[in-house]
């Protein structure tokens, strides 16, 4: 992983390979397929589908001595309490083929109504995360355009409504779910009192919906049954780098890779079972103005970021884990829309992370236990170098296999690692994280 | 001269098969003691899976030869035979057993008019003049008639 050149070389030339090799009757479940593609001759003409997910969270973190919170210690998306009932994602679409006789062409899209980072904050009662049309003429190189997840970290391309805890692990939820800078300047946010909140100040500095893992560009892309039922999928895209914003201010274009293996071991759908490891890498360029000198001064930073995994399911087991690597434009947290953490900036920091977890679906019954550990290290060998670090038990119901119910309980570990002044400032704030409780009921239609 | 031949022979043997196959189709005595056309003209996905899952208890339910079954599809049902659809394997497999698939040429002609190009049909589905037409000969020869 280290060079991310030879990263990008890489695949790509695994790619190209596989396209020389030519296309076969790839129809499988993974998801690069799943949200791209329709079934051929049999896709609906305008298939309205979506899901909603209400929940409930309870955070148990104190606040520092001074009787203060930050981030981590209050609810998203609004950072103003930490207890409550919330719609988390409301989202409704539609998909298909639009002139049904004609495989060759379908069309995805997906409406968010729900209160969460891609909404809240900003002023709409809703937001368009998909709108993308999907052209299947070139064997072996199909073609996807507009809106749309970018290919990436399993846990950011699986469809949310599959997801199987309510929030997400600290790597994805650091280094992946992207806060766009703001184009000028903005100052970090203090630390809140109880008071401060509930008279309305705020702990979030950013001004955009989060990336959501999406972006606005083109992706060629296929999956190839290369014999004993594995299938090789590959995706090369580029993109604004502006989430789901539509501009592309900076001038710079962000470009995706993704490569998979997997052996099938049956099933359709987002739970087909299978055996894959995957490989993928995002490089791009963020303009960021990081210096309170009330001029427009923003300079170029570079957004890297790579990983690899596996995931294994095949009933009554599931395993997945992925090693996650960034460099460049360092989330400091929602308080922090300059980057900047403690002393030092994020925007030219490295950060790394992993998550493992597995789920067991206990046999005979409708229930299904889960366990997540997951750590990221944000401004590597900087002097406010910090480990978020935590523990996930969950257990699920499923009512039937489109409604379950999932319980999450979170052990938290939090700090600043470094033995520096900033540090010793930082754990004052995030001595008192502690653990968090959730329920939610998940209902896909 | 070898040539004329070889082109006469293409000509007449193309001909005996654009002309027998609609007889073998339509008169074929059958020993089977159960007849079944299944029809579909529906645009629903799930249709297409629903008539084929008929088809599969059908041949599950009658030992080996007393079961004769053809699926008839036209309309917008007829995208159950286009040669990429995704349960196009399926059906190879059980025309493998015996089950016929026929596809209405009205329908195929309109489709042909749309899209600016035949579209491609499995190659296990047989072509018939008309897909109404087909089932009515069919329940004629005592064919029980089946629309899922």
């Amino acid at each position: 992983m280290g060079n991310p050149n030879n990263f990008k070389r890489t695949l790509l030339g695994a790619a190209c390979a596989l396209a020389l090799a030519g296309a076969g009757t790839a129809h499988a479940t993974n998801w690069l397929l799943l949200q791209g593609t329709e079934d051929p001759g049999a896709a609906a003409r305008a298939n309205v589908w979506g899901f909603i997910q209400a929940d409930y969270q309870k955070d148990f973190s104190d606040p520092s001595a001074a009787g203060q919170y930050v981030p981590p210690k209050m609810l998203g998306p609004d950072l103003d309490s930490q207890d409550g009932f919330n719609i988390s994602r409301a989202r409704i679409g539609v998909r298909g083929t639009g002139f049904p006789i004609d495989s060759h062409i379908n069309y995805f899209l997906l409406l968010e109504m729900g209160n969460n980072g891609i909404t809240a904050g900003n002023g709409a009662f809703a937001r368009l995360t998909d709108a993308s049309v999907t052209l299947n003429y070139i064997p072996g190189a199909r073609i996807r355009a507009g809106l749309f997840k970018t290919p990436g970290s399993e846990e950011a391309l699986q469809g949310i409504q599959t997801f199987d805890y309510i929030n997400f692990s600290e790597p994805a939820n650091q280094l992946l779910l992207e806060r766009l800078p703001p184009r000028s300047y903005t100052a970090n946010k203090p630390a809140l009192t109880e008071a401060q909140l509930q008279s309305g100040s705020t702990l979030n500095g950013f001004k955009t919906p989060v990336g959501a893992f999406r972006d606005v560009g083109a992706q060629v892309f296929d999956a190839f049954d290369v014999g004993n039922d594995w299938e090789v999928s590959y995706a090369a895209m580029i993109g604004n780098g502006n989430g789901i914003e539509f501009s592309n201010y900076d001038g710079e274009y962000d470009k995706y890779l993704y490569l998979s293996g997997e052996k099938k071991f049956g099933g359709k759908g987002p739970r087909a079972e299978g055996l894959k490891f995957f490989a993928w890498g995002q490089w791009g360029k963020r303009l960021l103005d990081n210096t309170n000198d009330s001029t427009a001064n923003a300079k170029l930073y570079d957004r890297n970021r790579a990983g690899l995994g596996l995931k294994y399911l095949k009933k009554p087991f599931r395993f997945t884990a992925e090693y996650i690597t960034a460099d460049g434009m360092i989330f400091a947290g929602p308080d922090k829309p300059s980057f900047t953490f403690a002393s030092t900036n994020g925007a030219d920091a490295k950060a790394s992370g992993w998550y493992v977890e597995g789920g067991w679906y206990i046999p005979k019954t409708k229930f299904e236990l889960d366990a997540r550990y997951d750590t990221v290290d944000l401004f590597k060998g900087r002097t406010d170098d910090h480990t978020f670090s935590k523990w996930t038990l969950g257990a699920q119901y499923h009512l039937n296999p489109k409604t379950r119910l999932t319980l999450n309980y979170e052990i938290r570990n939090f700090e600043c690692t470094a033995s520096t002044t900033p540090c010793t400032n930082a754990n004052k704030n995030l001595d008192g994280v502690g653990n968090k409780v959730g329920v939610q009921l998940t209902a896909i239609f | 001269m070898l040539n004329f031949l070889r082109t006469l022979f293409l000509t007449l043997s193309s001909l005996l098969i654009v002309t027998a196959a609609p007889a073998a189709l339509s008169a074929e005595p059958s020993m089977a003691d159960y007849k079944y056309v299944l029809h579909i003209d529906d645009m629903d996905p799930s249709k297409q899976e629903l008539v084929l899952n008929n088809v599969h208890n059908l041949l599950d339910a009658y030992p080996p030869g007393e079961v004769e079954i053809e699926v008839v599809a036209y309309g917008p049902g007829l995208r159950l035979l286009f040669a990429d659809n995704v349960n196009a394997k399926r059906i190879e497999s059980l025309s493998m057993s015996g089950v016929r698939f026929s596809a209405c040429g009205n329908t195929l002609k309109g489709m042909t008019k749309l899209l600016g190009e035949a579209p491609k049909l499995n190659p296990v589905a047989t072509v018939v003049p008309g897909g109404i037409v087909r089932i009515g000969q069919l329940v004629k020869q005592g064919y029980i008639y089946i629309k899922p």
